[in-house]
């Protein structure tokens, strides 16, 4: 039982050892003592999809996981999946598509069509729509989102 | 940004551990914490340690009972059990668990988290700030109510969507505490009380969930204003036998609500008569007794169908 501890954990591959209080989320952790400021603070409290990261390659929403929780995970981050540089089909898809107006939500939805795809490299519609249930977007309406992830199947 | 509570933290190996951790005043279990952790961001509890059971492997695992029922550990995820090709057998369920929350949310709420559920209120599950406003309520930090001001209680809604179904199945819980083992059927977890929704004795922690053989099929209706992400305004379970029909209704009330039916429109009836939706939610409770009616009329005649 203890109010901090030491955390060993990777990040998008790399490895950190940190000491965190109990009480330190994992998007705090990855914003502020990382500085990967990928994942956004949305509404902060598991409704928006805004701070989605993926943990062992499944989807979780940072700002409702305890930092102290991730001893050993494998966390891979927006900045993990690729850059201007070098973007991920996911990526280069909601550029050409023009489906981020703000892009406050984008990481986050990024991330869900990531392991989606890797998981179902073929998904019906309706599981396209249902697992982008996860994330709210404010500004696209979502008609622009659906048509990058659909362009997306097949090149993911 | 909205910054925890301080609080202390330990992840115990052991069943024994956890249980002895528990007993420590204001001990909290953390299993996914996708109800406990925006609890603590809204300050509706500041726990003084929070007992995770990460290391508990024993309550990821399910097995198949001799009797052909299923003993599912309480720390699966509602992902992983919807995903569990013998969960096939109790579609109900199944579904329950595919509408709770969100895609991302099923994947690391546990169902032992859904059984246990705060109840819910528009009075209460709100920010700080929102509840100062009204200077809060019964269950938090006021002293009336806002949604029965003349009553004695507290109305919270039970809003897990798995319990309506479990209640049909009759399924049981494994509580394990510094007394020992015992079974409680999911029919006897709620006590009514907004205040104090579930049943359990200081210290005890939800194991594992006992399904009985598979029976009649059952079906899951949630009435919602997104399909995705949102809670239920109304939970409905319905399943038929030789002697009739069946129903539990939930999101009235601290405890879910059970009635029977010859028909579909008896059974239907039967639950307009007995439950009586409040203002714990947004929209009105006369819309919500009215659409009541249908939503558990349809649940039954799906059944006949099928
Ligand atoms: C945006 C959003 C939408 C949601 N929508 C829904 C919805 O539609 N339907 C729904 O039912 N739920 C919904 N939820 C709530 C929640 O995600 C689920 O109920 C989930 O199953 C809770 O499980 P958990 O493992 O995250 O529980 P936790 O938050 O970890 O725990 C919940 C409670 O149970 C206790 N507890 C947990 N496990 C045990 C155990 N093994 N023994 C003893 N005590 C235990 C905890 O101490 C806590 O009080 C939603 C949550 C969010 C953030
Ligand atoms: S039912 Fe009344 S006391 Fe209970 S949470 Fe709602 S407003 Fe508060
Ligand atoms: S910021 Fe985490 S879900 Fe909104
Ligand atoms: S692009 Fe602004 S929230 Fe989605």
């Amino acid at each position: 039982m203890s109010s901090e501890s030491i955390l060993s954990l990777r990040v998008n591959g790399q490895p950190f050892r940190r000491l965190v209080p109990a009480e330190r989320s994992l998007l705090d952790f990855l914003r502020e003592d990382l500085g990967l400021t990928g994942s956004k603070h949305g509404c902060d409290v598991g409704d928006c999809g805004a701070c989605t990261v993926l943990v062992e390659g499944q989807p979780r929403l940072a700002c409702i996981t305890l930092a102290v929780e991730m001893e050993g995970a494998s966390i891979t981050t927006i900045e993990g999946i690729g850059g201007p540089e070098g973007p991920h089909p996911v990526q280069k898809h909601f550029d050409q598509q023009v489906a981020s107006q703000c892009g406050y939500c984008t990481p986050g939805i990024v991330l869900v069509l990531v392991a989606l795809l890797r998981d179902d490299p073929q998904p019906s519609e309706s599981r396209i729509r249902e697992v982008l249930g996860s994330n709210i977007c404010r500004c696209t309406g979502y008609t622009k989102i659906l048509a990058a992830a659909r362009a997306a199947v097949g090149a993911a | 940004m909205l910054p925890f509570p301080k609080f202390d933290y330990a992840a115990p190996t052991t069943l024994r551990e956890a249980v002895s951790l528990l007993c420590t005043p204001g001990a909290r279990i953390l299993a996914g914490g996708t109800d406990l952790l925006p609890s603590l961001k809204h300050r509706l509890f500041e726990p003084s340690l929070l007992v995770s059971i990460r290391r508990l492997t024993e309550l990821r695992e399910w097995e198949m009972l001799p009797d052909g029922g299923l003993a599912l550990g309480a720390g699966l995820t509602l992902q992983q059990l919807s995903g569990l090709p013998a969960l096939a057998l109790y579609p109900g369920l199944q579904e329950a668990c595919r509408t709770v929350a969100t895609p991302t949310l099923q994947g690391t709420a546990t169902i032992g988290g859904n059984i246990l559920l705060e109840s819910r209120c528009l009075y209460y599950n709100q920010p700080v700030g929102w509840r100062d406003a009204i200077g809060g309520c019964l269950k938090c930090d006021g002293s009336v109510c806002h949604v029965a001001p003349k009553g004695k209680g507290c109305y919270a809604a039970h809003s897990a969507d798995t319990v309506p179904t479990l209640w049909l199945l009759g399924a049981q819980v494994e509580l394990v505490g510094p007394l020992g083992v015992r079974l409680v059927p999911i029919s006897a977890l709620y006590s009514g009380d907004g205040l104090r929704p579930m049943l359990l004795q200081p210290g005890e922690i939800l194991t594992r969930l006992l399904l009985p053989p598979p029976g009649p099929p059952t079906v899951h209706r949630k009435l919602r204003t997104r399909a995705a992400i949102d809670y239920g305004l109304l939970l409905v379970a319905a399943s038929r036998s030789q002697s009739g029909y069946r129903a539990v209704v939930s999101a009235v009330g601290p405890a879910p609500i059970e009635v029977r039916g010859e028909s579909p429109e008896d059974l239907a009836e039967a639950a307009f008569r007995a439950v009586q939706p409040l203002g714990t939610h947004a929209p009105a409770p006369t819309w919500r007794k009215k659409v009541l009616r249908v939503e558990v009329r349809r649940a039954a005649e799906s059944l006949k169908e099928g």
